[in-house]
Formats: C-alpha cells, sequence, structure tokens
C-alpha cells in the first residue's frame, strides 16, 4: 500500500510540473528545456526555509513558488524581449538549467553537491492530489478568459497577435510565471516528500521527463501532458528490471511521437469521453506487456513447456488489450448522451443529426441582433469627407538589403473612403501594409492616422489607434475555432482582473464572457459564418478563412481597415459575394478601407480612385476608367514591349 | 604561466573547433540545432575504446579512422531514422530540434544501460610526452590534437570549395529547395552531410577520450562545442572554429583566474553557459552566423 501511495505521490507531483511546462510550452510554442531549473529554486527555497527556519510548510510552499516566479522574469525578461528564434529561446533556457544546477553545486546555503538531507517529510497523497487538482482548475479557467486566450493566440501565430494588437512580451512573461510557479509548486513537493534533495536531482534529465510529457502528452492540452507523465512514472514500475531503459525509451518515444504524431497524446483537445478508448487502450497495451513476463515466468515453473509459457503469456496480453479497448469504448459510449448513444447505434444508416452539441447559435444570434439594431442608431452614413484624411503617408521608403521595396510614397486617405491598391507583383504593395501596421520599421517618412504620428509607434500601438488588417497569406490562428479566432480578437473587451479569470469569478467573469460570445457570434454573422462557430479555423475553405479574418480584423473596432488581397483564390461566384461583404461592412462599420487586390473587376467594381505602385513607386493615381486607361499602368503590366504592340 | 595558459587553451579549442564545425555544418544547411551531435561524438570515443582497450588493442591511428567511420556512419544512420521524416514534410525546425534532443536521451542512456556509468580511460597516446620549450612544457597530444585538427578542417574546406558535393552543400545552405529542383537529390546530399559531421565528431571525441576520459554524459547536450559554435554563429564555418577557440581559450583564463581568494575555475560551467544565455540575447547570430528572417 505504501509502495502505491508513493507512486500516486509521484504521479502528482510530476503531474503538477508539467501541468506547468504545458501552460508555457504546450500554448506558446516556447520549448523551455530548464524546467527542472524552476522545480530546483522551488525546491530549495522551500526546504531551506522549513529545515534552517522552521517555517509552515505551506507558507515555505508559497514563498518557493513565487521566488520561482521572480527568477522566470528574470531569466525570461531578456530572453523574450529579444525575440529569439523558438530554437535559440530553447537554448537559452537549457543554458540558464545548467547554470543554474552548478550554482546551487557551489553555494554555501545549499549544502553544495551534498544536498539538504532531514527535510520533513510533510507531503502526503491527500495535499499532493488537492494541489494538483486546484491547479487544473485554476489553469483551465485561466485557458478559457481573454488572457488564456491572448496566450494561446501568440502560440498559434505570434505575427497575427500582434497584428490583433496583442502584446508578446507582457503575455509570454505571464505565462512563463504561471509555469515556473507551478514548476516550483512541484519542486517543494518533491523536497518535502523524498526528504533530501541535490542539485543532480534537478538534471536535464528531469527536464526531459517533463518536456516529454508536454510533448507525448499533446501540445495545446493539459490534461494530455499530465496523463503522458502519469503514464511516464507508472509504466516503468510495471516493467521492473528494465529501470535503466527507461529514459531509453523517453527519448525513442520523443523521435517517434515528433516524427509521426506531432500532436500527441490528446493534442488541442482534453481528456474527454471520445478520446477514453484510446487512452483505454495505450494502458491495456502496456498492462498486458508487463504482464508478458510475469505469465510467462510463471507457465514456465508450472508446467515446464516453453512454447505453451510463450503462447499463454502472449494471449495474456491479447486479451488484456482486447478487454480494455472493449472497456474504454464502452465507457465511452456510457458517458455520452442518450441522444448520441442512439446515433452512434443507428448511425451508420441515418444522415440526420447533424449539428448535435454545436453552439445555440440561433439564442445568441438574436440577441447578436438586438446588439446590432442598437448600433445603427448611432453610425450614420457614410460620407466621404474630403476636409480630414484618416491617414496621410510621405515620402515613405523602405530597404531590405539593396532592393528598394517602397521608394518615396505618398499618399492621402480621406475619412470613409474605399481605395484600391493596385501594381503587378513585387511592386511593394503588402510591404505598405506592412510598414502602416508595422510589422517592419519604416526607413524614411511619415505616416499620419488621425493627425498622429504613428511611424515609429509599435505594432500594438497602431492596432489600438484604430488599424486593422488581414493578411495576403491568411494568418488564422489555426487550432482554435471560428468563434474563438474573434472572441481572441476582442482581448480588450474582457474588463475583469487576472485573479477573477483564475477563480472564474461567478460575478465578473461568465457575464463578460457571454457578452464576448454574443458579440463574436454578431461579428461572424456579418461574415455568413456563424453557422460554423465550433469549427477549427484551419478547416476552414479557403474562401471562408479570409472571412474569418476580416470577421477578426472588424473584432478591433478599427477606423481603418487594410485588406491584402482577400479575393485571392476565389472564384467569381465567390468574388463577388466578397464584393458585396465589403460594400456592406464599408457602409455599416463607418469604416475607410484601404483595398489590394489582384481580381480586377473586383477593385474596379469598389473602389472610386485606385493607386498603382511598381517599383516601390506610385505610377498612376485615378478613377478605376483613367486608370484602365494610362499608358504607364499598361506597361507596367504588360511590359513595354507588349505594350507596344497592344497600343 | 600566461602563455602556457594560452597554449592549453587552444589545443582544447581547437576540439571544440572540430565538435562546433559539426554543429554548425548541420545547421547550415538544415537550420536546426541537432542536439544529437554529442551523442554521436560520445559513441565515436566509445568505439574507439572499444577498439583500443576493450576487444582488441588496435593502434591508435587505426582506431582513430575506424572510429570516425563508424560515427560518421552513426549520423547517417540518425537522420534516416530521426530526421528524414521531418524534413521531407517541412517541419518547423523546433520539431527536428525535440527529434534530436529524443536522440540524445536515447543514446546517452543506452551507454548507461549497457556500458555503465563508469570513466574509462583511452590508452594515454603520446599524452605523457612532454615537448620543453624554455619554460613552457606541451604535452605532445596537445599538439597533435591542435595539428591534426587543423588539418582535418582545412580538408573540410577544401571539400566544400573544390568538390562536387561540396558545392552542393554550400549552395544548400543558401536555398535548399532551388538545390532540389537543380537536380540534386537532397537525401544523397544530407546523407554525405551527416557522415562528415559524423565523423568530424568522432575524432573529437577520441581527442576528449584521450585527454580526458571517456563516459556516456561526456557529450550531452549542454557541451561546450555547441556553446563554441553559437559564439561563432551557428551556421557558419569559421564562426565555428573561432567560436571553439575562443571558448577554449576563455575557459582557461578562467581556470586559472581568481576573484579574492576564491578560485573561479568551480564556476567555469557557469561562465560558459553565461556567455551562451548572454550571446543569444544580444547576438543570436554570433560573430559570423547569418540573418534568418521569416517572410510574411
Amino acid at each position: 500500500m505504501a509502495y502505491l501511495e508513493a507512486i500516486l505521490i509521484n504521479v502528482a507531483i510530476y503531474a503538477i510540473a508539467t501541468l506547468g511546462l504545458a501552460i508555457f510550452t504546450g500554448y506558446t510554442g516556447l520549448f523551455s528545456l530548464g524546467h527542472a531549473a524552476f522545480m530546483a529554486v522551488g525546491a530549495y527555497t522551500a526546504s531551506i526555509l522549513t529545515y534552517f527556519y522552521k517555517v509552515p510548510f505551506f507558507l515555505a510552499l508559497l514563498l518557493g513558488v513565487i521566488l520561482s516566479v521572480l527568477v522566470s522574469f528574470v531569466i525570461g525578461y531578456p530572453t523574450l524581449r529579444a525575440r529569439l528564434r523558438s530554437d535559440y529561446f530553447a537554448i537559452a533556457t537549457l543554458g540558464f538549467g545548467e547554470a543554474v544546477k552548478v550554482i546551487l553545486e557551489n553555494f554555501d546555503l545549499t549544502q553544495g553537491a551534498r544536498g539538504l538531507p532531514g527535510i520533513q517529510k510533510v507531503s502526503t497523497l491527500g495535499n499532493t492530489f488537492l494541489l494538483l487538482v486546484l491547479a487544473v482548475i485554476l489553469c483551465r479557467n485561466f485557458l478559457r478568459t481573454t488572457y488564456g486566450r491572448k496566450i494561446i493566440a501568440i502560440g498559434q501565430d505570434p505575427v497575427a497577435a500582434e497584428m490583433i494588437g496583442i502584446p508578446l512580451l507582457q503575455n509570454q512573461l505571464l505565462s512563463l510565471g504561471i509555469s515556473a510557479g507551478l514548476a516550483g509548486l512541484a519542486g517543494g513537493l518533491l523536497a518535502h516528500y523524498t526528504t533530501f534533495i541535490q542539485p543532480s536531482i534537478f538534471s536535464m534529465d528531469l527536464s526531459s521527463l517533463i518536456t516529454a510529457g508536454v510533448v507525448c502528452g499533446g501540445m495545446g492540452s493539459l490534461t494530455g501532458p499530465i496523463t503522458a507523465v502519469a503514464l511516464f512514472v507508472i509504466i516503468p514500475e510495471l516493467f521492473r528490471g528494465f529501470a535503466l531503459w527507461r529514459l531509453v525509451f523517453y527519448g525513442m518515444l520523443l523521435v517517434i511521437i515528433i516524427n509521426w504524431r506531432p500532436k500527441g497524446l490528446f493534442g488541442y483537445e482534453e481528456l474527454n469521453r471520445k478520446n477514453l478508448p484510446k487512452l483505454f487502450s495505450i494502458l491495456g497495451i502496456t498492462l498486458g506487456l508487463s504482464l508478458f513476463m510475469p505469465t510467462y515466468r510463471w507457465v514456465i515453473e508450472s508446467r515446464g513447456y516453453e512454447i505453451f509459457a510463450l503462447f499463454v503469456a502472449g494471449m495474456t496480453v491479447g486479451i488484456v488489450t482486447v478487454v480494455f479497448g472493449f472497456l474504454g469504448k464502452g465507457l465511452s459510449l456510457a458517458l455520452s448522451p442518450v441522444a448520441e448513444r442512439y446515433h452512434s447505434f443507428r448511425g451508420r444508416f441515418s444522415k440526420g443529426l447533424t449539428g448535435f452539441g454545436k453552439v445555440d447559435a440561433d439564442a445568441s444570434f438574436s440577441r447578436a441582433l438586438r446588439l446590432e439594431s442598437e448600433g445603427n442608431d448611432t453610425l450614420s452614413r457614410t460620407h466621404v469627407n474630403d476636409q480630414a484624411p484618416i491617414l496621410e503617408v510621405k515620402e515613405l521608403r523602405k530597404n531590405f538589403g539593396g532592393v528598394v521595396a517602397v521608394d518615396g510614397l505618398s499618399f492621402q486617405l480621406r475619412e470613409g473612403e474605399l481605395l484600391g491598391l493596385i501594381g503587378p507583383n513585387g511592386s511593394g504593395k503588402t510591404t505598405v501594409f506592412n510598414l502602416i501596421s508595422s510589422v517592419y520599421p519604416v526607413d524614411g517618412g511619415t505616416i499620419l492616422f488621425r493627425g498622429n504620428d504613428i511611424t515609429e509607434w509599435g505594432p500594438t500601438e497602431v492596432v489600438e489607434a484604430g488599424v486593422a488588417r488581414t493578411f495576403q497569406n491568411i494568418r488564422l490562428f489555426g487550432s482554435m475555432t471560428v468563434l474563438e479566432n474573434v472572441q481572441a480578437a476582442l482581448h480588450r473587451e474582457g474588463t475583469y482582473s487576472l485573479l477573477e479569470g483564475f477563480l472564474r469569478w461567478p460575478n465578473s467573469v461568465p457575464k463578460v464572457e457571454r457578452r464576448l460570445r454574443d458579440e463574436s457570434l454578431y461579428l461572424l454573422s456579418i461574415v455568413g459564418l456563424e453557422k460554423e462557430a465550433d469549427r477549427r479555423a484551419s478547416t476552414l475553405p479557403y474562401g471562408l478563412q479570409r472571412k474569418l479574418e476580416i470577421a477578426r480584423a472588424l473584432a478591433l473596432r478599427p477606423r481603418l481597415l487594410l485588406l491584402d488581397e482577400p479575393a485571392a483564390g476565389m472564384n467569381p461566384r465567390e468574388a463577388t459575394e466578397l464584393v458585396e461583404l465589403i460594400q456592406k461592412i464599408h457602409r455599416d462599420k463607418h469604416l475607410s478601407i484601404i483595398l489590394i487586390e489582384h481580381h480586377m473587376d473586383v477593385v474596379m467594381s469598389l473602389c472610386r480612385r485606385i493607386l498603382v505602385l511598381n517599383f516601390g513607386r506610385l505610377i498612376a493615381e485615378g478613377t478605376p476608367e483613367q486608370i484602365q486607361k494610362d499608358p504607364l499602368v499598361l506597361q507596367a503590366y504588360l511590359g513595354e514591349k507588349a505594350y507596344a504592340i497592344v497600343r | 604561466m600566461f602563455i602556457q595558459t594560452i597554449i592549453t587553451g587552444l589545443s582544447i579549442g581547437s576540439v571544440y573547433a572540430l565538435m562546433a564545425v559539426g554543429y554548425s555544418l548541420v545547421f547550415s544547411v538544415l537550420n536546426f540545432s541537432n542536439f544529437a551531435h554529442g551523442a554521436i561524438i560520445t559513441l565515436g570515443a566509445y568505439i574507439a575504446w572499444a577498439l583500443m582497450v576493450h576487444y582488441l588493442q588496435v593502434p591508435f591511428l587505426l582506431a582513430l579512422l575506424l572510429s570516425m567511420g563508424g560515427a560518421g556512419a552513426l549520423a547517417f544512420l540518425n537522420e534516416r531514422i530521426a530526421y528524414s521524416t521531418l524534413r521531407r514534410r517541412r517541419a518547423p525546425s523546433l520539431y527536428l530540434m525535440i527529434s534530436a534532443m529524443g536522440v540524445a536521451i536515447s543514446l546517452q542512456n543506452i551507454l548507461y544501460a549497457t556500458i555503465g556509468a563508469k570513466l574509462y580511460a583511452l590508452p594515454p597516446v603520446f599524452a605523457m610526452d612532454v615537448v620543453h620549450m624554455g619554460e613552457l612544457t606541451i604535452s605532445k597530444m596537445d599538439i597533435f590534437a591542435f595539428v591534426f585538427s587543423a588539418f582535418t578542417i582545412a580538408i573540410l574546406h577544401l571539400i566544400l570549395v573544390r568538390t562536387k558535393v561540396g558545392v552542393a552543400i554550400r549552395a544548400a545552405a543558401h536555398d535548399m529547395e532551388m538545390v532540389s529542383v537543380l537536380g540534386v537529390n537532397l537525401d544523397v546530399l544530407v546523407g554525405v552531410l551527416f557522415f562528415i559531421a559524423g565523423s568530424l565528431g568522432g575524432m573529437a571525441g577520441v581527442f576528449m577520450g584521450v585527454k580526458y576520459m571517456v563516459y556516456p554524459s561526456m557529450g550531452w547536450i549542454t557541451n561546450k562545442a555547441y556553446i563554441g559554435a553559437v559564439i561563432g554563429g551557428l551556421g557558419s564555418l569559421p564562426g565555428a572554429i573561432v567560436g571553439g577557440l575562443l571558448l577554449g581559450l576563455l575557459e582557461a583564463l578562467v581556470s586559472v583566474s581568481s576573484i579574492g581568494d576564491t578560485s573561479l575555475s568551480t564556476y567555469r560551467d557557469v561562465f560558459s553557459f553565461g556567455i551562451l544565455v548572454i550571446l543569444l540575447i544580444f547576438k543570436p547570430t554570433g560573430f559570423f552566423g547569418r540573418h534568418v528572417e521569416d517572410k510574411l
């Protein structure tokens, strides 16, 4: 019994540490290979406090957690600020982990490599599991708030996240802090369970175990990594005598998973009834295999035929696996609602029951429509205002090495105007957008937006000022649902505090979240995607993904919308729909729009004024009719020789 | 004394450089940090140990060559098994790095599980012989390691500049897709690349083994060669050489200096990792590395 308890306590402790890494690595996509160092900080702080200063256990644990968080900020601030490539970041954390180990080995208070013996044994099955459950609940709450969505968005696509106004550094630090705090908690618990710690415990091996847990359990999942690490602790116990091969096995598993199943056990999902069969199959196979040798030996001893023993042992493995498989299937079916159970029996023959378990789109939708009608009163119909340019670009310049991408471009955009920006490939159109939205620093010239000089502003500031954009090569948060993509962009409207978010405070969080959800559904309804709300964004067809990008941009409540080839890859019918959509949002949302587009009929039917770029310079400006006849434009598109023939 | 330290630093630095070149060669083409290279280095040392001590008494030079061949073959297999799928799928470099980490963990622990954690010595080939130059004493092994490393790197340079494969490798470092379109068989190219990197690693492993000892964690991910490669700028061969030498020198200098009464030698490793972290933050491309930027 004590043996079982020991295993379970280990499971809980490692699960807390892995949960910590999952919150950081699984969602931000940044790998920390030095997480054992945060565990070490927590373990040493808590142990020194309880051992030398007789501080109460939970207080010591808390102080360990706080110190881990602070240390994580110290290491995280410079490395995250530098925006290292993800693999360089991993190496930096790895170096940090080793450095902490060496420091602990040479520090007097920590008693060097000899370690700290005789720590109180106060971590019990009860308090470790209680803390694990608490940690899971808090993390889960956190991920379902605007704060959590910001972090998930960054992990999916940092550039797109910045373009919807999510500052990277502070959110990544927040995630790292939570992560390090949990690691520190796990460290403190571990120290007060094993009663002895030394620096070599918190080695790269421990970091790799946790990393393997997150990779194998699945990035973007909380329960996946916990399950994986639990298996990692339990499985070696089943295969005793192979203890030395444990790490060999983890290493191979890392290679196998990342090569052939990068989403791991439950990537971007949680443990739910649909995953149960999978989990049970794994359990069945491992349990079956672990029974192989004992059965074999038992049969040999009692009967003595080798072949017979092999057969019986093999059968045992098979039977256990199959039994567990059926158990998983049965449990999954038993847990499903009645309607789906019915569906599963009859399902192959009927096509019905679509949309089961989806968002109750209609109810939210009617609420949203109310919002729309209220909103409409305050909006006046768009009038192009000649006096006040909303955007003014003067002598804009950008070089990439020796290539001049934008060469002294100047233009004005009037409030409420829908301006077309066309030009041959490589003429610098997208670069202009990238400069306005501050993806690239400007090399020369100024950009004025509503009278403010935004030339030097950062991307998130530009978004806050009221500029939103879409991307030429779609940049959605692929693993989030359609609804969440829009919700992520509404992050500025989450009015509750981080603490309330963690606790899912009943007075504020659900109310705000409901409002954000209605708002998102309303925005989706504008582009006609409200029926797809629960679908994963990456599974949408191409044309709909472009519309979702528009909905996401609208969620930022922009004054100026930059649309980068919204009709790319669309067929004529879809393009016509898109034209109507753009006209609608332009009219209803009181927007100024700049449109980059290669579909000439789209540009010509939408824009009253068109700018033509070539080699980063403005070569023509005017109405569609003027542009179509402009010799310079024809030359730019057809080449000089062809133009000579056409003329 | 000072010159003695410099010489010690250069000799260990030359071995670091040899290892760092292997990292950089792979990084330059595949654009990921091949953490498994350290394990290949270790296995190279173990091959030499098996040949020279454990099973046979093979002469040193032959053992060195066989280790190089063996380590090269292992590196080739490593690529085929753990990276080729990801490479063909154009997976993010992070995935390749994780796969490499898995290989490193596995290989190191296979050594623990089979041969054990014991430290083994390679025969002290010329380690005991010293040359006296005035007040300086230099071990012949140090001279040999330095000269042989320099010689090998020179040969590598010739291969990269003069041979068809070398030109293809350099071209692939700029644009792998383009090279593939031009009709180079990427599988073969990457195979050759890993073989070369692996054999350099094997050689470095043997030198390390002679100089220190042979043990499973001698080439662990956090090894000095990697830091050297980062200092020089991952992906740059001259960078790897300069970085390796520089790290050797710095370490030798830190080891003999002290602040007040405390000798800094115990903090030598903190110092190396400190350099690594600081460099990554302020100059992630190192001295010679090229800047890689994603296109939007």
